[in-house]
């Protein structure tokens, strides 16, 4: 086998623009399932509305390509009727932490065995331009243009409510730490995500001041670091990984005489 | 088993497990809450139902849906403002082609409106509650028995036809119970016809209109409507085998009362004096049975838990005026029926005679 064999490649060219950073993430993840053996009849891929929805399309598996902001109920029933399947849901941050914000919310606490890809390019980029749930507080957007008002979603924050999960952030830039992530959030006996920081040169990129796709992953190349290994907290454009614990306590039914807590 | 009590809401249940469904996901909300539990407890002592209390009906849709493609026969159940937020889904499932069972326990609306007393307000809801245009496969049994029943074809129809079929039932439906040996109601189950996810093909179930390669079809008005002809006959052709309906009462009358689910318990009285026609499949529309059986009669009229849902569909159908009865505000009882009768001038002077009793 070789990574090939996982895309569709008589579909290519494939419909993002050029400069598209989700292209470098299917790459990325074609190569680790590669790598670690996912194929059509142990994988599953569960994609959203959005450029990066398109994804499963592109690659040799049964895939669904879900209503917008549903990956998750969907890709945590798959799970459920079929846990000896992979099963990975790739989506925009729009489609994710917006429209489906209540279903990730849920499925963080309920801890399925699923991993999360989420296309992080802070704009709604198929609808033109929209600012995002992940949209910089102050950017200058279609929908915002006196700059957007709110503070973006706290992914990492969100993610580590859950005590046993996993949470990577990367970007498309940092194409091995991406890999290594990938493959370490499917392999995590839990709920997994990986927060993938990309580009959206057409509908973004241009609007806030840079000229071209190259210039925006040679920003995520200067800004972004490395956090110490150790670090239970990834400051701002910090890459890294913090993970959870499988056997970490969680808050447990009350009991007379118990104290709430226990591993479970 | 023996004859036993059984509520309307538990026989749903039992007949999905009888179905086959391994796969329950549900949000709790009245009036159909003990479908929910009792899936809960069912699933607990029988592992493989799988059982999901989801964060919102939204969530339980999509994940019965994930949990067709899986493999499982699945189904969900809600009421009112519910039943409504799963629309988006629902039309998801009519486009991919996914069979599953949507169970609606009516409740009076719109909006929250009266969560603990029965309505039949969503009978156009669940024909045209989703966008776009969509074959509906829906049935609307009126005793325990055939909550039963009909719950076991509702899973059956979804199978033959891969879709989303729709159980209506009310509260009143819903929570009520009646001694019935439901071991003596066979109905033969069809298997499971989707192939399911993972099994070595690399299938695109999509919600955007696509060509077989997974291209998107989104400006090619041929493919869509290939694809949704392919779609409405193979539904059409599979509710042939469903068209169930009730014909009877005074077939001598001259006037023919056409009520559905729990309006027909209550209208019960009213058999001496009139033809009943019952539509136990709402949807598609009993066009062919009823003109058929309509034609006899001089007058009808619909005796229904909304403003005329059904009866508009019924004057649609048989290009003629139709008296209508309308019991609104969970108003159901022999009672309101009398008075929407004398209303339109259409109450048999013997039961106008009769005192009132609150349940026929």
């Amino acid at each position: 086998m070789a990574v090939k064999d996982k895309l569709k490649e008589e579909l290519f060219p494939t419909i993002w623009c050029p400069g598209c950073g989700i292209g470098l993430i299917m790459t990325q993840l074609a190569t680790v399932m590669d790598e670690i053996g996912l194929d059509e009849r142990n994988t599953v891929i569960v994609t959203g509305i959005g450029c990066t929805g398109r994804m499963g399309a592109y690659m040799r598996f049964d895939s669904v390509y879900t209503l917008h902001g549903r990956t998750l109920p969907v890709a945590e029933a798959i799970k459920t009727v079929r846990p000896e399947l992979n099963v990975i849901v790739v989506s925009g941050d729009g489609d994710t932490a917006s429209i489906g914000g209540n279903h990730l919310l849920h499925s963080i606490r309920r801890n399925p065995n699923i991993t999360v890809l989420c296309n992080n390019n802070e704009i709604y980029g198929l609808t033109g331009g929209q600012a995002g749930p992940t949209t910089p507080k102050g950017t200058n957007t279609v929908s915002s243009p006196a700059g957007t008002v709110a503070s973006p979603v706290n992914l990492q924050g969100l993610v580590n409510t859950n005590p046993q999960a996993y949470y990577a952030k990367t970007t498309v830039y940092h194409q091995g730490q991406m890999r290594r992530a990938i493959k370490e959030a499917i392999d995590w006996p839990g709920f997994s995500f990986v927060d993938i920081t990309s580009q959206c040169i057409e509908n973004n990129g241009r609007r806030i001041g840079f000229p071209s796709a190259n210039e925006m992953l040679m920003y995520f190349k200067k800004e972004y670091r490395q956090a110490p290994s150790a670090a239970r907290h990834l400051e701002h454009h910090q890459l890294g990984i913090v993970k959870g614990s499988p056997e970490a306590a969680v808050p447990v039914a009350p009991t007379a005489g118990g104290d709430g807590h226990s591993a479970e | 088993m023996t004859k036993r009590l059984v509520q309307g809401n538990e026989a749903v249940l039992l007949g999905a497990v009888r179905a086959g469904a391994t796969y329950f996901a549900g949000y709790p909300i009245s009036p159909s809450s003990e479908i929910l539990m009792q899936a809960s407890a069912y699933a607990a002592a029988h592992p493989e139902l799988r059982f999901l209390q989801a964060e919102d009906e939204i969530a339980s849709a999509n994940a019965i849906i994930g949990a067709s493609l899986a493999g499982a026969k699945s189904f969900t159940a809600t009421s009112g403002p519910g039943f409504s937020l799963m629309q988006e889904a629902i039309g998801y499932a009519h486009k991919v082609g996914v069979p599953c069972v949507f169970v609606d326990v009516q409740r009076v609306g719109p909006g929250t409106g009266m969560p603990t007393m029965p309505g039949q307000g969503d009978i156009l809801q669940t024909r045209y509650g989703s966008s776009g245009d969509y074959t509906s496969i829906v049935f609307y049994p009126s005793t325990v028995g055939e909550c039963f029943e009909y719950t076991i074809h509702a899973f059956n129809a979804a199978e033959e036809s891969r879709s989303p079929v729709i159980l209506l039932s009310d509260a009143f439906l819903g929570h009520l119970n009646e001694v019935v040996d439901l071991d003596t109601i066979e109905v033969p189950v069809v298997p499971r016809t989707l192939e399911r996810l993972a099994s070595g093909s690399t299938r695109l179930f999509s919600g955007v209109l696509t060509y077989e390669d997974g291209e998107p079809a989104t400006a090619d008005a041929d493919e869509f409507i290939r694809q949704f002809e392919a779609a409405r006959l193979a539904r059409e052709e599979a509710a042939r085998r469903y068209a169930f309906y009730e014909y009877g009462w005074n077939k001598e009358a001259d006037t023919l009362v056409i009520c559905f689910g729990i309006t027909r318990r209550i209208s019960a009285p009213l058999a001496p004096y009139f033809a009943l026609f019952r539509p136990i499949r709402i949807w598609p529309v009993l066009q062919d049975e009823l003109r058929e059986v309509a034609g006899r009669y001089r007058q009808i009229i619909v005796i229904e838990g909304s403003e005329g849902q059904y009866a508009s569909v019924v004057e649609r159908v048989l290009y003629r005026d139709v008296q209508r009865v309308p019991l609104l505000g969970g108003r159901m009882s022999l009672e309101a029926v009398r008075e929407g009768l004398d209303r339109i001038g259409l109450l048999p002077a013997e039961l106008a005679a009769q005192s009132a009793s609150p349940v026929g």
